[in-house]
């Protein structure tokens, strides 16, 4: 997998637009456990959303940069 | 509730766990492994330069053309070379009778009675007839570098390699040794990866390396092929009178200098087109394991 990718011809690396998506992403699921009610079940919920979030985009730019 | 609580705080502990752990595995992957992004393909570039001096006669070759060893580059003017070679040519001719006639002398000399010549006239004689011959020689070797002069003038390519900043036209002036084009030779391409020193000790000589062209999509196989193990000291230029001039500056934030690594490239598909100078990203693989764990097993 190439390791950088082309942003209006300015070369990035590839962790940006996976950082940028892991974000979306991660909007999308807060609304939904928080729809669901699984912050009522969690002890710290924004150390919980943190870990959510840095445990999605590691996974991601480990599967990136394979 | 008591138990509640408990699952609470053990799974919120146990995603934080998790969320450490792989940002500390990305951490190390992107961080402290041994890959770089400021990469070049370099070629061995030979500068072409006639041999000896004289009007350019004629170009045989276009930029960026693909030439072979022996190829003709371009012509120097021949004449005056040709006339050189004439000159030298009756020059031994010359010489070539005077020893001649030295000879002779010495040998009429030798078979006089010695009531007629004196011996030391005899020896004279001997010893100029071989001066003569010595200056026949050397008569005979003005010629062959004339022919090797009236040769040169002939410019050929020295690889197989292409054509690169054709600066040279029907009419300049070649000077001998100052150089009239450049040729990149063909089989010669490799990478230079510029790692920071901290990876330094992550790569070994040997190791498999994957080389990202951005001119291309296809990754290219390599191994490193060579450490080098200068590079020039930025703070510590010699100032005048040779003595030292310490830049008596300490950076707060501190950047890893660069160490260029050379990597060989393995195979180059007929798809890709090296271009020395451009840019590539290279990954080698870790050492397994440290070698003095290696040496003791």
């Amino acid at each position: 997998m190439p390791r950088e990718i082309a942003i209006l011809d300015a070369l990035v690396p590839n962790l940006l637009p996976v950082f940028l998506a892991s974000v979306v992403v991660h909007v999308v699921l807060d609304r939904v456990m928080a729809w669901c009610g699984v912050y009522r079940h969690v002890w710290h919920p924004p150390l919980f959303r943190l870990s959510c979030f840095v445990c999605m985009f590691s996974a991601c730019g480990l599967l990136v940069l394979r | 509730m008591k138990l509640q609580v408990v699952v609470r705080f053990v799974f919120t502990i146990a995603i934080f766990a998790t969320a450490i752990f792989t940002g500390k595995k990305l951490w190390d992957r992107y961080m402290d492994s041994p890959w770089t992004r400021d990469a070049k393909v370099r070629a061995d570039v030979v500068n072409v330069a006639a041999d000896v001096s004289g009007l350019v006669d004629r170009v045989a070759v276009k930029d960026n053309q693909l030439v072979h060893k022996g190829d003709l580059l371009f012509v120097i003017d021949r004449e005056r070379y040709a006339l050189a070679l004439s000159q030298a040519k009756a020059r031994l001719s010359a010489s070539r009778a005077q020893m001649g006639m030295k000879q002779q002398e010495a040998e009429r000399r030798a078979r006089v009675d010695v009531a007629v010549v004196s011996v030391e006239n005899r020896e004279n004689a001997r010893s100029q007839a071989d001066a003569a011959e010595a200056a026949c020689q050397e008569a005979a070797v003005a010629v062959e570098t004339a022919e090797l002069n009236l040769k040169r003038t002939e410019v050929r390519s020295p690889v197989d390699g292409y054509i690169a900043n054709l600066n040279v036209h029907r009419g300049d002036f070649a000077s001998a040794g100052a150089a009239k084009l450049a040729i990149v030779d063909k089989n010669s391409f490799w990478v230079y990866g510029y790692f920071e020193e901290t990876k330094i000790r992550l790569l070994h000589v040997g190791a498999p390396v994957e080389i990202r062209l951005l001119a291309s999509d296809r990754p290219l196989k390599g191994h490193v092929e060579s450490l080098a193990r200068g590079i020039s000291d930025h703070d510590n230029p010699v100032g005048r009178e040779l003595l030292s001039d310490v830049n008596p500056i300490f950076n707060w934030v501190r950047l890893a200098q660069r160490v260029p690594v050379r990597i060989a490239i393995d195979n180059v598909p007929k798809s890709v087109q090296l271009v020395a100078g451009t840019t590539c990203t290279v990954i080698a693989k870790p050492r397994p394991s440290p070698p003095y764990r290696q040496a003791t097993m």
